[in-house]
C-alpha cells in the first residue's frame, strides 16, 4: 500500500475518533468503544485510500454527504467486530467434529495440537479457540494445546494480552462458559489463567512475505475470519496460499461465515459441517464428502466487494451455477434460521451434516433444546396470528434467558402485528440493547414510527436498517414511500432504485418474514411500479 | 369494463403496496387505510365498490369494522373480503356473523385474490 496509507494511519486523533464514532452512533445506532479504535482506523483508511483522499477530514465530509459511502464504511466496521464465540456454530463444528477428526488421524508422538488465529484483533477469537479446546477435553486426553494469535495492530495485541473484556465482546458467552473461563476483576471480566496459558500473541502482517518460520507450518487449524476482505484479490490469493502451505495435511481453515474462497483458491476441499462452511487441506489418498462450492450469503458479497476487487468477487464461480438459485435461497434462509437460533444452537442437526455423517455430535442439552423449540414454535404462532400462544412461549424463554434478543424481537413482531405499538417499541429497544445489529428490529421501529406519523424518526430507523443490512429491501421501499409522500421525488427514486437492485442481488433475506406470505416477485413488481410512478411524478413536478 | 374502486386495509405499508400492485395491474383503482378507524372513515367518505379487510388491525379490528359497516343501511351492500391468518380460522365463526362476503386465508395467491374480487364485483359468473 501507499504513502497515503502510512500518513493516514497516523492521522486518527482522539477528537477525530470521537467525531466519527458519534456520527456513526447517531446515524446507525452502533456505538464503537475505545477498544474499537483500531477497527475504525483500518476501516477509515481502507475507504479513504480507495478514494485517494489525503486526509480523514476530507473523508469525513464524504461520509456526511454520501449515504452510500457511509454504508460502505459501516459494512467494514461491523464485519470487523469481534466478540467471544462470534458465530458460535463454527465453534460447535470445531468442538464436535473438527477436533475429533484431526486427533483420530494425527500420528504425532508429541501429541501437540496447534491453532493459529490470524488477524486476531483484541484476542477474543484465540481465547474462544482455547476455551473450545479445553471444553473438547483435549488436555484430559493428554494433548498439549497451543493457540497463537497474530495481528498487525500492536495496540490490539496489548489488549489481547491483558485479556480483560466488557460489554458487547461478551454477548455470546453462555453463563456456563462465563463461570468456567472468566473471572471478575475491577476492570471487567478477565479470561482465566487456565485459558491464557494456552495462548500466545505476536505481531504479524499477513501480506508481508516471507512468513517467519515459527508460523510457516505445523498448524492443525488456522482461523482467518473476515480478514481477507481488507485485501485486494491478488493479495488475498497469496495470503490464502501461505495459509494453505502452513497447514498440516488434514488441517482446517476457518474463514468468516460470509466469506468464500471461490476464485481465490482451489487448493482446499470445501466441507460443510452442520451448516458451517470450512476448508480442509486434504490428506493424500483420503477424501471426505466434499461440496463443490461454498456459497456465502449473497447479501454479504456486496459488503465484501466494498473492500476488495468487485469484479472477481462478484463473478459467479462455475459450480455456483450448477445449483438452482431457489435452493441457494433456501439454504440462505436455513442459515439465517440457524443464525437466529444462535444463542441456543447446538450444532447437532443431522439434516445439515453433509460433510461427515459419522462424525460424533453431542446431543442437545434438554434446556437448550427447549429454548430453541419454544422460539421456533413462537415464530410459527406469530406468523399465523396465534399471538397468545406465542407470547406465552416467549415469556418462558425470557424467564430462562432474559437476554434472548430473538425472544424480544418476536414479542415486538407480535405486539406490532396486533397494533400494540408502544409495547412493540419497548421490545424492539430491548432486543437492540442486547444486539444493536438487528436489522429486523430497526425495521419494525421504522414502520411503527411511520404508522404513528413520526416520519423523521421513521426515516432515521429505516436508514439504520439499511446501514446494518444494505439489502434490506423493505426498508428501502418504505423509505421511498416516505420520501415520495414528502414530495422528495429524487430521494424516493434513489430508494426505489436501490430496492430494485438489492432484490436482483439478493432475492431473500431476513426481511422475508414481513412479507405476509407474498413472494419476492410481487415485491420486485411493487418496487418497479413505485419507481415508475415516482419518475412520472417528477416529470409533472 | 368500468374500473372499480377498492379500499384495501392493512396496517403494514409494505403489504398494502403489494396488494396495490396486484389490483392496479388488473386495472382496479386502489385507496388504502392503515387501521380500523381510518378504514371506517375512508369507507364513509369514499364509498368504495369493495373492501379488502385485514383482521389484525390497530384501534379497531377487522371484525368490528366489518360488523359496523354491514349493520349500516348505507354501507351494507359494499362487498367485504376479509384476510385472515391460519389460526384465526376458528375465529371465522365470529367473522361470519359480521357478515363478510368472503374470507381468504393468508398467504393469499395474487390470482386467488383477483378471482375473489372479480366474483364479489359480479364481474365473473358465479
Amino acid at each position: 500500500m501507499s504513502d497515503d496509507f502510512d500518513r493516514l494511519s497516523k492521522d486518527l486523533s482522539v477528537e477525530e475518533f470521537a467525531r466519527f464514532r458519534d456520527y456513526i452512533q447517531r446515524h446507525s445506532g452502533i456505538y464503537l468503544e475505545q477498544t474499537k479504535l483500531d477497527s475504525l482506523r483500518i476501516s477509515l483508511i481502507t475507504r479513504a485510500t480507495r478514494h485517494e483522499f489525503k486526509s480523514l477530514e476530507e473523508y469525513f465530509q464524504l461520509v456526511v454527504s454520501d449515504d452510500d459511502e457511509f454504508r460502505e464504511l459501516l459494512n467494514l466496521i461491523t464485519i470487523n467486530e469481534t466478540s467471544f464465540f462470534r458465530f458460535p456454530q463454527q465453534f460447535d463444528a470445531l468442538r464436535n467434529t473438527v477436533i475429533p477428526e484431526i486427533i483420530s488421524e494425527k500420528s504425532d508422538p508429541s501429541r501437540t495440537f496447534r491453532v493459529w488465529s490470524a488477524g486476531c484483533s483484541t484476542g477474543e477469537e484465540p481465547y474462544t479457540v482455547a476455551m473450545t479446546l479445553l471444553d473438547a477435553g483435549l488436555e484430559s486426553m493428554g494433548w498439549r494445546c497451543h493457540v497463537m494469535g497474530t495481528d498487525v495492530s500492536t495496540k490490539a495485541l496489548s489488549v489481547a494480552r491483558a485479556g480483560i473484556y466488557r460489554g458487547r465482546a461478551l454477548q455470546n458467552v453462555t453463563d456456563d462458559a462465563m463461570s468456567r473461563h472468566f473471572r471478575k476483576i475491577p476492570e471487567g471480566l478477565q479470561v482465566s489463567g487456565n485459558v491464557r496459558r494456552l495462548v500466545d500473541f505476536g505481531y504479524h502482517n499477513l501480506i508481508k512475505e516471507p512468513y517467519p518460520l515459527s508460523l510457516m507450518g505445523d498448524w492443525d487449524i488456522i482461523f482467518c475470519r473476515n480478514v481477507t476482505i481488507y485485501f485486494k484479490v491478488e493479495s488475498t490469493r497469496r495470503v490464502v496460499k501461505n495459509l494453505f502451505n502452513s497447514l498440516n495435511e488434514g488441517g482446517y481453515l476457518f474463514i468468516g461465515h460470509s466469506e468464500t474462497l471461490t476464485s481465490i483458491s482451489e487448493d482446499f476441499e470445501a466441507v460443510e459441517i452442520d451448516g458451517v462452511f470450512l476448508y480442509r487441506k486434504s490428506r493424500s489418498g483420503r477424501r471426505t464428502q466434499v461440496m463443490t462450492d461454498v456459497m456465502a450469503p449473497q447479501r454479504m458479497l456486496a459488503s465484501r466487494a466494498a473492500a476488495a476487487d468487485q469484479h472477481t468477487l462478484e463473478a459467479p464461480g462455475p459450480s455456483r451455477q450448477e445449483r438452482p438459485l431457489g435452493e441457494l435461497w433456501r439454504r440462505d434462509a436455513e442459515r439465517e434460521e440457524a443464525r437466529r437460533a444462535e444463542p441456543v444452537a447446538t450444532g447437532a442437526d443431522p439434516g445439515h451434516a453433509v460433510a461427515d455423517p459419522s462424525a460424533p455430535t453431542e446431543a442437545a442439552e434438554p434446556e437448550q433444546e427447549d429454548v430453541a423449540t419454544l422460539l421456533e414454535g413462537a415464530r410459527v404462532s406469530v406468523q399465523s396470528g396465534g399471538h397468545a400462544e406465542a407470547r406465552a412461549a416467549l415469556g418462558s424463554v425470557l424467564e430462562r434467558d432474559r437476554n434472548n434478543f430473538d425472544a424480544h424481537l418476536l414479542l415486538a413482531f407480535s405486539y406490532a402485528d396486533s397494533g400494540d405499538y408502544e409495547l412493540a417499541l419497548k421490545e424492539c429497544d430491548r432486543a437492540l440493547a442486547i444486539n444493536p445489529l438487528l436489522p429486523s428490529a430497526r425495521y419494525v421501529l421504522g414502520i411503527i414510527y411511520q404508522r404513528q406519523g413520526d416520519l423523521v424518526r421513521a426515516v432515521s430507523e429505516l436508514k439504520k436498517t439499511i446501514y446494518i443490512d444494505a439489502d434490506f429491501v423493505l426498508a428501502q421501499l418504505n423509505l421511498g414511500n416516505i420520501y415520495r409522500s414528502q414530495g422528495k421525488f429524487d430521494a424516493a427514486c434513489r430508494a426505489y432504485q436501490n430496492a430494485v437492485e438489492s432484490l436482483e442481488r439478493s432475492p431473500g433475506g431476513s426481511w422475508m418474514e414481513f412479507m405476509g406470505g407474498f413472494d419476492a416477485d410481487l415485491l420486485a413488481r411493487t418496487c418497479e411500479r413505485s419507481l415508475i410512478e415516482c419518475r412520472k411524478a417528477m416529470g409533472i413536478a | 369494463m368500468a374500473s372499480a374502486r377498492i379500499l384495501a386495509v392493512d396496517d403494514s405499508p409494505t403489504i398494502l403496496e403489494m396488494i396495490k400492485t396486484i389490483l392496479e395491474a388488473a386495472d382496479y383503482e386502489v385507496i388504502t387505510a392503515a387501521d380500523g378507524a381510518e378504514a371506517l372513515e375512508t369507507a364513509r367518505a369514499e364509498k368504495p365498490d369493495l373492501i379488502l379487510l385485514d383482521v389484525m388491525l390497530p384501534k379497531l379490528d377487522g371484525y368490528r369494522v366489518c360488523r359496523l359497516l354491514k349493520f349500516d343501511q348505507n354501507y351494507k351492500d359494499i362487498p367485504i373480503i376479509m384476510l385472515t391468518a391460519k389460526t384465526e380460522e376458528q375465529a371465522m365463526a365470529t367473522g361470519i356473523r359480521t357478515g363478510a362476503n368472503q374470507y381468504l386465508t393468508k398467504p393469499v395467491e395474487p390470482d386467488t385474490l383477483l378471482t375473489a374480487v372479480a366474483e364479489e364485483l359480479g364481474q365473473t359468473p358465479g
